[in-house]
């Protein structure tokens, strides 16, 4: 093992797993964890907690209001609300948690390499990044959507595309902040080589932002791919998403209204315990005056 | 002042190229045979060949872009696949429901998110604070479609205040139509505001010059609007610029619920329908009005804050 | 003759109520009408707080001023309500603080901002306060104020900034300027101009002066008067002359060493070795007691009362008290 190897580098305070810890000392924050492990149990477990197949229709029960075979009553196709409510969760959740994890993983690539190696690649990465952070989010999935129609992974395709954009941005800029710092130039000059500076003292000082970031787009992305499923340009039905529950919901709002209330409100639900998770670990990030 | 903003024009220019290639990419080379989507699957080859002929498919690429490009800049938008008729005259007639509904929406959100948020910064984790910062919170989360469709259910269905479809006609019935859309985008707009105005004017207040205009005698409501709030207004000016194009997103949504007539549900239905000249214009115009409100944003900031006006 | 300001056993705590940490103890300063007093300290000693207290510009969460008095001209302003105070902010008493660059309005010109610290508190129209505003820029020497008036603070140099900060201040003739740091964050040169600027006005308008700094340098520049802070306390109170030769606590003496001059012959500049306390970490006895020379065992134990050396030099120390008493007692003069 070379001298340079040894090089002992003092970490920076703000670690990404201090931030994650932060968030259980908080009572709020206690309740939003408690609240997405209980959705992601649903989601995980759907076959056996399902009461009904949310795709059976029954023509006899169309329409139906809650009682003790449907607890949320049934949809125009005589679909149990409740099932196709825990099936939905499944598809809202993953491509709600999979698609910031994939625009992290390629957005903090290109964002470490732009505000690495500077130069013309930074120019070109921010040029584009500007660009299309211009645009509401909706607007750009809506195009990317219209050219590749609705389905699960085309919509992680989407929303992955939306949200690279910004992981770039925040990755770029906090590497920029840390290439200054002592220890890096200190590391450069030593002559520790360049993927190794990035993987030991580039990327475990960006991962604490990057970390708050992928928790707050969660947020988004799954009220995202509910709008999306809405529109018409999500998951498709058959197939059960919070969204296009409320989309069938409404064109039947003057039969019933459960299944639109009960989607809706594990939107809200979900989207609000994930910002207050995301929120709480920003706070612990960068105590600002809030 | 004015080279500013010459330049800051000029820079709109990538981003518009960038649009339209965007969009050309998207519909031409993506999966998808427009012809196909058009005329169906059991299409007679004759008419598939007669329609790429007609719609220039058959043209190399780069030709179909330069002839694309020229048609945009023209407005040349051509006819609806679906409907036939001149897909200009689509947008004239849907665009000014969609402009209505963010303006009002806009304005209400405005005249209530300011005020709000102004009020809870001054009474910082005091109760209306706390109020309202958990009023922001699930603002921020529940979606748009779907408050729209609380009230909707509400207020319309259930007791019938409001009509359920549509725009209206003549003055008075467009307002009483606007109110339920406007009011769902608006609550969150509220939200958004709210927040912002209460981050800024918390942030402006821990500034130097604020103690400054104490030590001299000012009493706290004229720190609070002439040094604080006046401060605040420059990242509120952004903010509000962010909230116009949220406003104009959330219209897509909204129009859907209410089944208001507007330059998204235009775009929406086209895109079932694979109605690509209406697709195309739809996108356009759309990341026009972006550019133009994102351009407007940065001129507003650069008037408010003397520090970019005088040089 | 009454004093202008005086501060008796004033104490500051910050924090919640249940967890709170004492930052100011008994602190006693006293202003005599027209007198030049300077507090020195370094940063954490307390100064910047007491004179924030004295115009009630503390944020009072998480601050609490929690027992004491500051009289000025016969009148507890503690006892005043806190409406009462903007009257007096910027009338009676002024003050100006460190950084120049941010303490200005960035979105408001120079002359609507001297004419508000005007218009707070007069009945004079626009011409009147224009005429006023030029006046108090020519006084703190800004050429060409006329032109000046329309401009925004960011047009100005530090410098400049810092004097238009002391014009804005003497708009009503207030009979106090409290001067916090006013010069650290500008150049040497600079410093001594408006170190300079300090001087002439007090000569020429009698106003009283608290000067606020770090550097025993500057204050020796204005000051009639110095109070020495050390961890909020007052450890010594001597007139500027007595305090230079024959300073009577050792962190005064640490700090005179401090300055490096150019006879020295040391190849290592001084240093007080050990670092400031911790607000609250000293629980009892004299917060010098582990970087001091001379400290005894009581030193550890008991906080020293401030001892009279003459009429004008008060310090707080065991062992310098102990000290002069010796000798005081076996009749030797020193």
């Amino acid at each position: 093992m070379s001298a340079v190897d040894q090089v002992r580098v003092p970490q920076e305070p703000k670690f990404a797993g201090t931030i994650v810890k932060s968030v259980f000392f908080t009572p709020a924050g206690a309740i939003a964890v408690t609240v997405i492990l209980l959705f992601a149990v649903i989601a995980i477990f759907a076959p056996w907690i399902a009461p009904h197949d949310p795709r059976a229709q029954s023509f006899l029960s169309v329409n139906a209001q809650p009682s003790s075979t449907y607890w949320l009553g049934t949809d125009q196709f005589g679909r149990d609300v409740l099932s196709r409510l825990i099936y939905g969760s499944r598809n809202s959740l993953i491509i709600g948690f999979l698609s910031p994890v994939f625009a992290a993983l390629i957005g903090g690539t290109l964002g470490v390499l732009a505000g690495y190696f500077g130069g013309i690649i930074d120019r070109v990465v921010t040029r584009i990044i500007d660009m299309l952070m211009a645009f509401p989010e909706l607007l750009l999935a809506i195009l990317i959507a219209a050219a590749l129609g609705g389905g699960f992974w085309n919509v992680v395709i989407v929303l992955t595309v939306a949200f690279t954009p910004g992981f770039a941005r925040v990755a770029r800029a906090t590497t920029l902040s840390v290439k200054e710092e002592p220890y890096v130039e200190a590391a450069i000059a030593a002559g520790v080589r360049t993927p190794m500076i990035i993987v030991r003292h580039i990327v475990p000082n960006i991962s604490a932002p990057i970390v708050v970031l992928l928790t707050l787009w969660t947020a988004s992305a799954i009220r995202l791919e509910a709008t999306l499923s809405f529109l018409g340009i999500g998951t498709q039905p058959p197939a059960a998403s919070w969204g296009n529950i409320i989309r069938e919901g409404l064109s039947n709002m003057f039969a019933t209204s459960w299944p639109i209330l009960t989607a809706g409100l594990a939107i809200t639900i979900v989207v609000m315990a994930i910002s207050i998770i995301g929120d709480t670990m920003r706070d612990a990030l960068d105590p600002e005056i809030n | 002042m004015a080279r500013y903003i010459f330049v800051r024009l000029l820079d709109s220019i990538p981003t518009i190229f960038l649009v339209f290639t965007l969009v050309f990419i998207a519909l031409r080379i993506l999966p998808g045979d427009p012809a196909i989507a058009v005329l169906g699957d059991y299409a007679r080859p004759e008419s598939i060949a007669r329609f790429r002929e007609q719609f220039g498919l058959n043209d190399p690429l780069w030709l179909q872009f330069l002839k694309f490009l020229k048609d945009m800049v023209t407005l040349n938008f051509g006819n609806s696949f679906t409907k036939g008729v001149p897909v200009m005259d689509l947008i004239k007639y849907n665009l000014p429901y969609t402009i209505e509904l963010t303006i009002v929406a806009m304005l209400i959100g405005i005249a209530g998110g300011i005020p709000l948020g102004v009020w809870a910064a001054i009474n910082r984790n005091k109760a209306p604070d706390v109020g309202f910062r958990t009023f922001s919170l699930i603002g921020y989360a529940i979606p748009d479609f779907y408050l729209g469709a609380l009230l909707l259910i509400i207020f319309a269905l259930n007791l019938g205040l409001f009509p359920i479809t549509g725009a209206g006609s003549g003055f008075a019935e467009r307002m009483h139509h606007i109110v339920l859309p406007a009011t769902t985008l608006a609550l969150l707009k509220i939200a958004f505001i709210g927040r912002l105005a209460r981050t800024s004017l918390l942030e402006v207040l821990g500034k130097d010059f604020v103690r400054t205009a104490r030590a001299k005698g000012a009493r706290e409501p004229r720190v609070i609007y002439r040094h604080g709030l006046r401060n605040a207004l420059m990242p509120l000016s952004t903010g509000l610029g962010l909230s116009v194009l949220s406003t104009l997103s959330g219209s897509v949504a909204v129009e859907l619920v209410f089944n208001r007539p507007g330059l998204g549900r235009l775009l929406i239905d086209a895109i079932s329908e694979r109605d690509y000249p209406v697709i195309q214009a739809g996108i356009i115009i759309f990341a026009s009005i972006v550019v133009v409100v994102n351009l407007l944003m940065e001129v507003v900031y650069a008037l408010i804050d003397p520090r970019i006006r005088v040089k | 003759m009454t004093n202008l300001l005086e501060i008796n056993d004033l104490c500051v705590e910050f924090g919640p109520a249940g967890h709170a940490i004492k930052v100011l103890h008994n602190v006693n300063l006293s202003i005599a009408h027209g007198e030049a007093v300077g507090l020195v300290g370094e940063s954490g000693s307390g100064k910047s707080i007491t004179s924030l207290s004295v115009l009630r510009l503390l944020s009072e969460p998480p601050g609490r001023i929690t027992s004491g008095k500051i009289v000025f001209e016969g009148r507890n302003l503690l006892d005043l309500p806190r409406s009462d105070m903007p009257a007096i902010r910027g009338r009676e008493i002024a003050m100006i603080f460190q950084e120049p660059m941010s303490s200005l309005n960035p979105v408001m010109t120079i002359g609507a901002q001297l004419s508000e610290a005007i218009m707070l508190h007069s009945e004079q129209n626009e011409s009147q306060r224009k005429k006023r505003i030029l006046e108090l820029l020519k006084l703190v020497g800004i050429p060409e104020p006329e032109a000046r008036l329309k401009q925004y603070p960011h047009e100005f140099s530090g410098g400049m900034r810092q004097r238009v900060m002391i014009a804005m201040s003497l708009a009503c003739d207030p009979k106090l300027l409290i001067a916090d740091e006013p010069t650290t964050a500008l150049d040497v040169t600079i410093q001594a101009q408006v170190l300079d600027l300090l001087r002439q006005l007090r000569e020429r308008v009698g106003m009283a002066v608290l000067l606020i700094s770090h550097d025993l340098g500057v204050v020796a520049d204005v000051c009639d008067r110095v109070v020495v802070m050390y961890a909020g306390h007052v450890v010594e109170d001597a007139d500027i002359a007595s305090l230079f030769d024959n300073p009577k606590h050792p962190y005064t003496r640490g700090l005179l060493s401090a300055v490096p001059s150019l006879s020295d012959t040391r190849e290592r500049l001084y240093q007080i070795p050990g670092s400031v306390p911790a607000p609250g970490s000293v629980k009892r006895g004299c917060p010098f007691y582990d970087r001091c020379d001379l400290r005894k065992d009581i030193c550890n134990n008991e906080m020293p009362p401030l001892h009279a050396h003459s009429s004008t030099h008060k310090a707080a120390c065991w062992v310098t008290s102990s000290d002069a008493e010796a000798v005081s007692q076996s009749g030797v003069t020193t």
